[in-house]
């Protein structure tokens, strides 16, 4: 028997190891769900609305993560471009469906430009992705501020709508209603299974995404990207364009978050218009954390478990808070520092495994060579 | 002079832009929104007078049907630009009559005015279906609706 062979205790240990964001949620819901009161059914309905309203946003994270580049929290310029394309086929009247496909539309080009500038400024900070983007982010939601503030409603980008623009004659208010395009991709094809009502449009349209990032992996662009993600270098001396390939990867990813924003706020029919994207970046790379996804390693199971366990999470910690202590405020800080917590300590322990997985690697390299010599 | 060489690649990229720029055309002309005000009010028009009915009963495209009193209004809102309207409404014998007319909305319109009783008495669609500027009336502003939120709201104030 090899020195090195794991027993089954080490093997539980070694699964709780890499699995630990998902098991410690399984057991917080495991343990607020009774605590909170909720039925099964409420629960359930619950967990398929915040499916349909996330799941495109968090899929739009996986090809970053192929091509090496971490957590894409530059997503949330995808999100921006989304919002401007909402805003303005809601000043055009434009509603249901083809409303929704129109802003997707509108939103395509700036989300590419938009992902092209980001892409660009990533590969100047090669290894420092997340954070760079995380502040691009933060700089391009003054952009966005000044855009739909000071010109939007100006005579170089008319809005007609009074029920938009701010009483002093430009700048859009705080609040766009998206009655016009409000669960439209929701109530296509809606069906009831045991009193849950089932978007199955929606979930049509998270499908084909799945359905086309398990196809890219497969592609000559795809495999470029896994190529690249493994090792910069080594993917550059078999002839790929790795810095090309690296600003593709987020331009996709800021294409799909533009769209995913349009899902989202579909869903939820209002439109936050300064705040609705700061928080998508956050939510979207928690959830797929939670979800068993590390930095380096994420596929579509990690995005359903994540948004299934970090959503359930929301749900129930207000309730289990107020029946626990007889206040919900403090079930709402719990999920609050629970969200960054979980960022954290996913960051954290995807550099402890990386040494780990060194050290082992280093450990088995060392014993066959003295099983060699002797 | 050298001859400008396109390749494929730039030929079928072409293509998809002009597509996606038809699609998006497409869908501003069929997700259009335009709201109809019906109208059953005397009109007066180049000598012609169409009397406001007692009482009718409308319906535009597959909507709920409206009944109007005399100098009743009413609104119907509608996608697209091709419509149908069917009145229902007594002659001078009280004998019920129903009737159906196509219709189309001028693109650049949000609001319309639908006269019944001009349409019914058989005037140019000129006359029956006319733009509207709803009034605008000095209010105290109007206070911001609530903002809805994903449910951890709070990380934003962190």
């Amino acid at each position: 028997m090899s020195p090195l062979k794991e027993t089954n205790w080490q093997k539980v240990l070694h699964f709780l190891e890499n699995n630990t964001v998902p098991v410690l949620f399984l057991v917080i819901c495991a343990i607020g769900i009774p605590l909170s009161g909720y039925s099964a059914s409420y629960l359930a309905q619950e967990v398929v609305v915040r499916i349909s309203r996330n799941a495109f946003l968090i899929i739009a994270l996986l090809i970053p993560i192929m091509a090496g580049m971490g957590l894409n929290f530059g997503m949330t310029l995808g999100a921006m471009a989304g919002q401007i394309g909402l805003i303005l086929i809601s000043d055009w009247g434009i509603v249901g469906i083809p409303g929704m496909v129109l802003a997707m539309i509108i939103s395509t080009p700036i989300s590419m430009l938009l992902g092209w500038g980001c892409g660009k400024l990533l590969n100047m900070a090669k290894g420092r992705e997340m954070v760079t983007s995380y502040i691009i982010a933060f700089f391009m939601n003054g952009v966005y501020q000044l855009v739909v503030l000071y010109i939007m409603g100006t005579k170089f980008l008319p809005i007609r709508s009074s029920s938009l623009v701010l009483p002093r004659g430009y700048g859009i208010r705080n609040t766009v209603n998206l009655i016009g395009i409000r669960k439209s991709l929701d109530n296509l094809l809606a069906v009831k299974v045991f009193g849950i009502s089932l978007p199955l449009a929606t979930f049509a349209v998270i499908a084909l995404l799945c359905i086309f990032v398990v196809w890219f992996r497969r592609t000559k662009l795809g495999q470029d990207m896994l190529a690249v993600g493994q090792d910069m270098e080594v993917a550059r001396d078999a002839g790929i364009r790795v810095e090309h390939t690296r600003i593709v990867s987020i331009v996709i990813s800021t294409v799909l978050a533009g769209y995913g924003m349009v899902i989202y706020l579909s869903n939820i029919g209002t439109l936050n218009t300064y705040n609705s994207h700061s928080q998508i970046g956050m939510f979207s790379v928690a959830a797929l954390l939670v979800g068993g996804a590390s930095v380096s390693k994420a596929n579509i199971g990690n995005v359903f478990l994540g948004v299934t366990l970090f959503h359930l999470m929301f749900i129930v910690s207000p309730m289990a808070g107020k029946n626990l202590i007889g206040q919900a405020q403090l079930g709402e800080y719990f999920r609050v520092f629970v969200s960054y917590g979980v960022i954290t300590m996913s960051l954290v322990l995807y550099e402890v495994r990386k040494r780990r997985e060194k050290s082992r690697v280093g450990r088995e390299l060392a014993a066959g060579q003295t099983a060699e010599e002797a | 002079m050298d001859k400008v060489h396109i390749s494929r690649k730039i030929w079928i990229r072409l293509a998809v832009i002009v597509a996606i720029l038809l699609v998006a055309v497409l869908m501003f002309l069929i997700g259009k929104q335009h709201t109809i005000l019906l109208d059953n009010k005397t009109l007066e028009f180049g000598g012609e007078t169409y009397k406001a009915f007692s009482i009718v009963e409308v319906q535009v495209d597959k909507e709920d049907q409206l009944e109007l009193a005399a100098r009743d209004r009413d609104k119907a809102v509608v996608t697209g630009q091709r419509h149908s309207i069917t009145v229902l409404y007594m002659d001078a014998n009280y004998e019920e009559i129903e009737k159906t007319w196509k219709f189309s909305v001028p693109l650049g319109e949000d609001m319309l005015l639908l006269s019944v009783p001009a349409l019914v008495g058989g005037a140019e669609p000129a006359i029956w279906l006319t733009h509207y500027e709803p009034p605008v009336a000095a209010a105290a502003p109007v206070s911001e609706e609530v903002v809805v939120t994903e449910d951890a709201a709070l990380l934003g104030d962190f």
